[in-house]
């Protein structure tokens, strides 16, 4: 690159954008530095007003995201014996014993199952669907490839009555395989035009090579089409498996106990006497951080992904 | 404006998607206006023929 | 595996082999194309074509034994002429048109700003993004927190900024500003989506073209305008239609942060729906309530591909 270039932006605009756009990044991060630190508050700490900024850390919100408490008589827990682990110990603190397990771990693994299998099994369709796509001559490929999209689009809430109704017939309502099946139907327009995109850019000579070589049209595609095709199968797979780990509408609605996920669970954690903020903050943390991980860690691909899904074809 | 026109007595893609797409927007802003009930209640109309008409005329030659 | 096929194909010279798989790749497309095709009409189509039968009916979903009754097209007339539902397409119209207003100014700010190449940029890029990539509904719940009347973050910042008492007003509760706490949490959370597509569109732009508005001596406010602007709306447009398809359905946000209230000030058509399906279990009347809205999602999505071929053919 020379030296001089009109297209180089000045020294001066670049500190002047810099410093903006970094005091845009504060504002924007203050909520979740927010709910990650409300999430080691004590519950009289959490509300105290003006906000604390400096406070005593503790595990209070974590121990009582992943517990039931109930409050006995004062006698009765002046009775009891000294507490023995130190999660006992902090619930005693707040005047009451522990009664049991809470749900969100059950919840949270839920979320896990139902997640990774929807994802996989939209990734495999997926891509043997991108596969042919973008190599094949399909009839009426535009209006599949339209019809594929537009099914992104519904409004969770229009279908949900007759998939409700259906699922009610079949058996599948609170079950995992359906929700598994439902987050698929819902993932498999995203993935199969993200994997086109990626696998448009491979080019057709490879595959044609080993056509010759003597390769069947399916080795070609597993060994040549595939290999060449991992980042954009990997960078779908994220997003998939962001899309169905924070789907909220379908799990409400379709989801009561057996399989619901923990976005329909956190809202309702509850404690004695209001919503038990440092319980939910402890929640959304565990719940949002994964995500957050993933997203610093691949930023290059998702980035990619999001302006690729929405302008590319 | 006559390339328009013509576009459209030939049975050509662009102008009739043209068409299809004012057809929709106008259906749209009908059903979330705040001032006539009257366009409120058409406006389903107007955007469900708006919709139908994208599907046929996208199938029109170029 | 051995077979026939396989060992005539090996044996032809290459053109000839080629015609020979090529007769099986068709029959390969659908099979790769077949199972996609079938699970989204099992899950997505025979649902809608369902939507739509049941639309003409009385149908109540808590009462599968009561006579079903043919009502034609009643429940349309009724909708559409339905003073409260004709509100909440105007609540929805206020949350669509801030929301986009507000996100395309600072989305396109930003990305302009960042366009800069300053060091660190792809860093804080990364940091703004993390708020799309969250559950809606747990964004939602923890700005309920932050929204909190009297001890809440949001109204000790504003008390700080501007003096204006933190117990004198609530986010959330009456007074007519829950209306706009929705729109800024949706702006806080998708702002980065159209940032990184005017991104994209910015660095889509050859150097070229501004090297040469160099050479012409025309201003950097002339380039801005005449080139930058011009150039980018394309994407801004696709931003603009998918967050409008996106908000119109918009859902799970809102029903955690204020639940449709107060009263029916934030009531998206959207959640009003499903009050109506899942909680009166009016499934017929909410049935074409739903072929409304998805109609109306529908055509804004044709448009939206319609503009998605444009930006391509670039």
């Amino acid at each position: 690159m020379s030296a001089w270039s009109v297209t180089e932006p000045s020294r001066a605009s670049k500190w002047v954008a810099g410093l903006l756009v970094v005091l845009y990044t504060c504002i924007t991060l203050l909520p979740l530095v927010w709910i990650i630190s409300t999430s080691f508050k004590s519950g009289p700490d959490s509300i105290s007003y003006p906000p604390k900024i400096l406070f005593q850390p503790s595990l209070e919100g974590y121990v009582n995201l992943f517990t039931t408490r109930t409050r006995i008589a004062a006698e009765d827990f002046a009775a009891l014996p000294p507490p023995e682990t130190w999660y006992d110990r902090i619930v005693r603190d707040q005047g009451m014993v522990i009664a049991g397990q809470s749900r969100f771990g059950e919840r949270f693994l839920n979320s896990v199952i139902i997640g990774f299998g929807s994802t996989f099994l939209s990734i495999f369709l997926g891509t043997l669907a991108a596969y042919a796509f973008s190599r094949f001559k399909v009839p009426l490929k535009d209006d599949l490839l339209f019809f594929i999209l537009s099914t992104r689009m519904m409004p969770p809430i229009a279908v949900a009555i007759p998939i409700y109704l259906m699922y009610r017939e079949l058996g599948l309502s609170d079950t995992h395989l359906g929700m598994i099946l439902l987050y698929t139907a819902v993932n498999i327009s995203l993935a199969v035009w993200l994997l086109k995109g990626f696998i448009d850019e491979i080019p057709r000579e490879y595959e044609e090579a080993a056509l010759i070589d003597g390769y069947t049209r399916f080795q070609a595609f597993r060994k040549v089409v595939l290999p060449q095709a991992a980042t954009g199968i990997a960078s779908t797979a994220i997003f998939c498996l962001i899309f169905a780990w924070n789907e909220y509408a379908f799990a409400v609605l379709l989801t009561s106990g057996n399989a619901q996920t923990a976005p329909p669970f956190i809202p309702t954690i509850i404690g004695v006497g209001g919503q038990d903020w440092p319980a939910v903050a402890a929640g959304a943390t565990l719940f949002l951080l994964p995500v957050m991980i993933f997203t610093i860690l691949l930023r290059k691909h998702l980035l990619r992904g999001i302006t690729f899904g929405a302008v590319r074809k | 404006m006559t390339g328009f026109l013509t576009g459209l007595l030939r049975l050509r893609r662009g102008p009739w998607e043209m068409l299809a797409s004012i057809l929709i927007a106008l259906g749209v802003v009908m059903l979330m206006q705040p001032f006539f009930l009257w366009a409120y209640t058409w406006s389903f109309l107007v955007t469900l023929v708006g919709t139908v008409m994208f599907i046929v005329v996208s199938h029109f030659p170029e | 595996m051995p077979n026939p096929l396989e060992a005539a194909a090996r044996a032809t010279p290459a053109p000839l082999a080629r015609r020979v798989r090529g007769l099986s790749d068709r029959a390969i497309a659908w099979i790769f194309v077949a199972p996609t095709i079938l699970l989204l009409l099992a899950i997505n189509i025979f649902p809608l074509i369902w939507t739509v039968r049941l639309s003409f009916t009385n149908y109540a979903a808590n009462r599968p034994n009561r006579e079903v009754e043919w009502v034609g097209l009643r429940n349309y007339s009724r909708i559409l002429t339905d003073d409260g539902i004709w509100a909440n397409m105007q609540t929805t119209a206020h949350f669509l048109v801030w929301t986009i207003l507000l996100q395309v100014v600072l989305g396109f700010t930003l990305a302009w700003l960042i366009n800069r190449k300053f060091r660190g940029n792809d860093l804080l890029t990364t940091l703004i993004v993390l708020p799309m990539m969250l559950s809606p509904a747990v964004v939602g719940n923890f700005w309920t927190f932050l929204y909190q009347p009297q001890i809440g973050l949001v109204n000790y910042a504003v008390e700080l900024v501007t003096g204006i008492p933190a117990s004198s007003f609530s986010m959330l509760g009456p007074g007519g500003l829950a209306k706009w706490s929705i729109i800024i949490v949706d702006t806080w959370m998708w702002t980065p989506f159209v940032m990184l597509i005017c991104l994209a569109g910015l660095r889509s732009i050859p150097d070229y073209i501004y090297e040469a508005a160099e050479v012409d001596r025309a201003s950097k406010w002339r380039q801005f305008w005449t080139i930058t602007v011009p150039m980018v709306l394309p994407f801004l447009m696709l931003a603009v239609l998918f967050r409008g398809i996106e908000n119109f359905k918009m859902f799970d946000m809102v029903v955690l942060l204020t639940g449709g209230g107060p009263g029916n000030e934030t009531l998206l058509a959207s959640i009003d729906l499903k009050r109506e399906a899942f909680e009166k279990w009016r499934t017929g009347y909410s049935s074409a309530y739903a072929i409304i809205l998805f109609v109306t999602v529908f055509g804004l999505a044709s448009i939206y591909v319609k503009a998605l071929n444009k930006v391509k053919e670039r």
